[in-house]
């Protein structure tokens, strides 16, 4: 891959012991590579390094040992703060803080570039599936799927190169995930965007397409492509997963 | 002052003896406790008691420092002790919290307001010295502990400014702000109540010794003052200390040490 947007090489990561007790290994010898405006999703049972991994991707963790490269550019050599606006973290539970929408997409760093008018603000939420009449409304009183596409929103509009996704729709009810899986691909198209997913639903994943990163344990298991349809992977656990019909569907133990 | 013979102080452990016939009683298991805690209470007085007495007839300005500086490494040591998990390096940032406040608030009350001659006199030093270190160490133990509670419950709050592009410091300044508030309500509630509710200690000691109540209240007001200003001193260094050892450099939370 000539250009890509994240290079991972042999990325381990292990939390120091409690008081003596040897460390705890989260991440072992994970290595990949995503192409600019592509999409990768990290699949795995839970405990297996999945959101670590992603968190590495914008130094919210700091990795033992290997590289991460953002954008040609080894991670360690940028602002956090910079390489955190270029790649938004979406997680799990939306975080809404005490005020108005309108407060929640303001929320930013003295110094934040970008557009943050009153117009720009009405056509993000609009990207996301919201009327910009939720500009005035307090954040505590929306529901579960507005929250997170609210937070979609204030991600988008710092205009970000990447969007990292952890497990964006395990909170929500079927029908407001596939809403939010819908926000998710429109706003990928719309902006070409590179997106990094860590999910246990197929239906986001086949949504997204890219490749599928399978871990167990903090290892890699599986890396497949996705573009020659669930037929074209060849391991059965993750055709199993991704012919799942139900959306909490995880791939068996190894 | 009346002085107490061995005579009545046995008369007063009688109200002890009655705790124990009602703990026999109730079946409250605490017999064992309330004899280990007399005789603690004895020992430990008496041998304070002692100590203090050649302190303060030798007069020595070290002896003095030296009794302040065991003070506050026992101080140091119960302000981290009751922490639900270790601070990393907890018992050093302590010890800074409670060794900057306590000296800087001592100095000022020695040497600008009382205005003691010469200023290692034990008998104002150490009385003075232990009212601030106590206060200290309660508030630097309760901010800590309200620091790290919520930085566990709150650590989605936190790493979501952090991916907002918050730096460390600003992502904890909310939690930071209210470990301090949480601190320093038990002082500013004392400053509300002192005196209506119960009288404070140095002032019920300076009345029993004999001083005028006029006396005792002016040290008293002093000594409220001195108290908010040590314990706010003592917490702001403590939780500040504390926060940024949940934070590195690259502005990320170490999760795996809450």
């Amino acid at each position: 891959m000539s250009d890509p947007i994240f290079a991972v090489e042999h990325l381990t990561l292990a939390y120091p012991g409690d008081r003596g007790r040897p460390a705890v290994s989260v991440l072992t010898d994970v290595s990949l590579n995503m192409a600019r405006g592509g999409a990768l999703t990290l699949v795995g049972p839970s405990g297996s390094g999945k959101s670590t991994l992603l968190r590495c991707l914008n130094r919210l963790e700091e990795p033992t040992a290997g590289t991460v490269r953002f954008d040609g550019r080894d991670v360690r050599s940028l602002d956090p703060r910079e390489l955190r606006r270029r790649a938004a973290l979406v997680m799990q539970t939306p975080v809404l803080f005490e005020g108005t929408v309108r407060d929640n997409l303001w929320l930013r760093p003295a110094g934040t570039p970008g557009d943050f008018s009153e117009a720009r603000l009405s056509e993000v939420l609009i990207e996301v599936g919201l009327e910009p009449l939720f500009l005035d409304r307090d954040a505590a009183t929306l529901s579960g799927g507005e929250k997170q596409r609210v937070t979609i929103a204030r991600a988008l509009l710092r205009d970000p190169q990447a969007l990292l996704l952890d497990e964006p729709t395990s909170a929500l009810d079927p029908p407001n995930a596939a809403l939010v899986v819908e926000t998710i691909s429109r706003a990928r198209e719309a902006r070409r965007l590179s997106i990094v997913a860590v999910t246990h639903q197929p239906e986001l994943v086949r949504h997204l397409g890219g490749s599928l990163l399978f871990l167990v344990r903090g290892r890699v298991e599986a890396y497949e492509r996705l573009d020659g349809g669930a037929s074209a992977i060849g391991d059965a656990r993750l055709q199993a997963f991704l012919a799942g019909e139900s959306p909490r569907a995880v791939p068996a133990k190894p | 002052m009346i002085d107490l013979s061995l005579g009545q102080l046995g008369l007063a452990l009688l109200l002890v003896g009655v705790v124990v016939l009602v703990s026999l009683r109730q079946g409250l298991g605490l017999e064992r406790d309330l004899l280990v805690g007399s005789v603690r209470t004895i020992v430990q007085l008496y041998l304070v008691g002692l100590i203090l007495a050649a302190v303060f007839s030798a007069a020595r300005w070290y002896l003095v420092v030296l009794v302040v500086a065991v003070m506050t490494a026992v101080a140091t040591q119960a302000a981290v002790s009751r922490l639900a998990k270790p601070i990393p390096g907890g018992h050093q940032i302590a010890a800074l919290a409670l060794t900057v406040s306590t000296a800087v608030t001592l100095a000022y009350v020695i040497g600008v307001v009382v205005r003691v001659r010469p200023w290692y006199e034990p008998q104002y030093v150490i009385p003075i010295a232990g009212m601030i270190l106590g206060n200290a160490m309660t508030s630097a133990a309760l901010a800590g502990d309200r620091l790290q509670g919520d930085l566990r419950s709150r650590a989605p709050e936190v790493e979501t400014m952090l991916a907002l592009g918050f730096s460390g410091r600003e992502a904890v300044q909310p939690l930071v702000r209210a470990a301090l508030r949480a601190a320093m309500i038990p002082t500013v509630n004392g400053m509300m109540t002192v005196g209506v509710v119960q009288l404070p200690g140095m002032m019920t000691g300076q009345i029993l010794a004999g001083s005028s109540p006029l006396l005792a209240i002016g040290y008293q007001i002093m000594v409220m003052f001195m108290l908010a200003a040590g314990t706010a001193m003592a917490s702001l260094l403590f939780v500040r200390l504390a926060a940024g050892r949940y934070l590195t450099a690259a502005h990320q939370l170490r999760r795996y040490l809450l």
